[in-house]
């Protein structure tokens, strides 16, 4: 008997047009900083992002808004608000910007070094450091063993157990489930 | 249907297509290229997970090949199912009630746990 296994579907809505110029009525902030010139009131915006060009619904987007325009979340990168004539700014997700403040240049993205993983659901976050980490050093984040636990990981599909001897790459956002020893050799 | 459609369902996204199998009085769900934990070579067989008691263990999964993983394993189990030849190596499962992802899991953990 067949127990059919539809087709999983992507619905996720992307902003990112790459060297797109949007319509007529799209303020393009590209530029405007470096040459002095004020940025007009709109409707919509065009942002530099790394090597992008997105179009911004609102002159007051949040951070994560601003990252989810280039697909990247803010569990393994951050945000910097580039200025012309004074440093960079690290813009916190739920931090609002103004796309119209004088000297505002464009947006760049950086891998963040201690990142965000999830351990029981995506309302569970904890921090670690990014790179390779065992088993045991993620299950502590739970105050638990691998005595005790299987770690197990969402990734292209259902949780799977990961064996405690091989390490786990964490780049950010990853989502783990524990599950309590329940088997053995027998 | 024998087993829980919420559950079935469930196991769906462990592997490519499900389906029954039945076959002496046993139901056996027939895992399509079921996805195996990372280390296993390889890295997805079709497998029969048998949910309940058989051959002295309260349940059983068997896989289409001898598969390798992290821990050498005991494969104590060759049997002939639906015409082909299938291989379970000795885990016992003692969880109260479990789902079938849950089973499945907890067999796949076969894998990732040395003793």
């Amino acid at each position: 008997m067949s127990l059919e296994n539809p087709e999983q579907q992507g619905s996720e809505s992307v902003g990112a047009i790459p060297g797109a110029l949007g319509t007529a009525a799209d303020v393009d902030i590209t530029g405007m900083a470096e040459r002095g010139q004020e940025v007009p009131h709109g409707h919509a915006f065009l942002v530099p992002i790394d090597c992008e060009r997105v179009r911004v619904d609102t002159q007051h987007p949040k951070g994560e808004v601003l990252l989810g325009k280039v697909h990247k979340r803010p569990c393994s990168f951050e945000l910097i608000a580039e200025f012309v004539h004074c440093e960079n700014r690290v813009i916190e997700p739920d931090e609002t910007v103004d796309l119209r403040q004088r000297g505002l240049k464009s947006f760049i993205t950086a891998h963040k070094e201690i990142v965000t993983i999830f351990i029981g659901g995506p309302e569970h976050p904890y921090h670690i450091e990014r790179g390779e980490r065992t088993v045991a050093q993620i299950l502590a984040k739970v105050d638990k063993t691998p005595e005790g636990y299987v770690l197990l990981e969402e990734k292209d599909g259902p949780p799977l157990p990961l064996p405690p001897n091989i390490p786990v790459k964490i780049s950010g956002c990853e989502m783990f489930y524990t599950q309590p020893q329940s088997g053995g050799s027998s | 249907m024998p087993y829980p459609k919420q559950q079935t369902d469930e196991l769906k996204g462990y592997c490519k297509r499900v389906s029954l199998l039945p076959e002496g009085g046993i139901e056996y769900l027939h895992l399509e290229e079921l996805r195996l934990p990372a280390g296993c070579m390889p890295a997805t067989c079709d497998a029969l997970l048998c949910p309940v008691a058989k051959d002295g263990y309260p349940s059983r999964l068997y896989f289409s090949v001898q598969v390798s993983g992290q821990f050498a394993r005991n494969w104590n189990g060759a049997v002939r199912i639906g015409e082909k030849n299938w291989y379970a190596f000795s885990w016992k499962v003692d969880l109260a009630s479990p789902t079938l992802a849950q089973l499945l899991v907890a067999h796949l953990n076969g894998f990732a746990k040395e003793k």
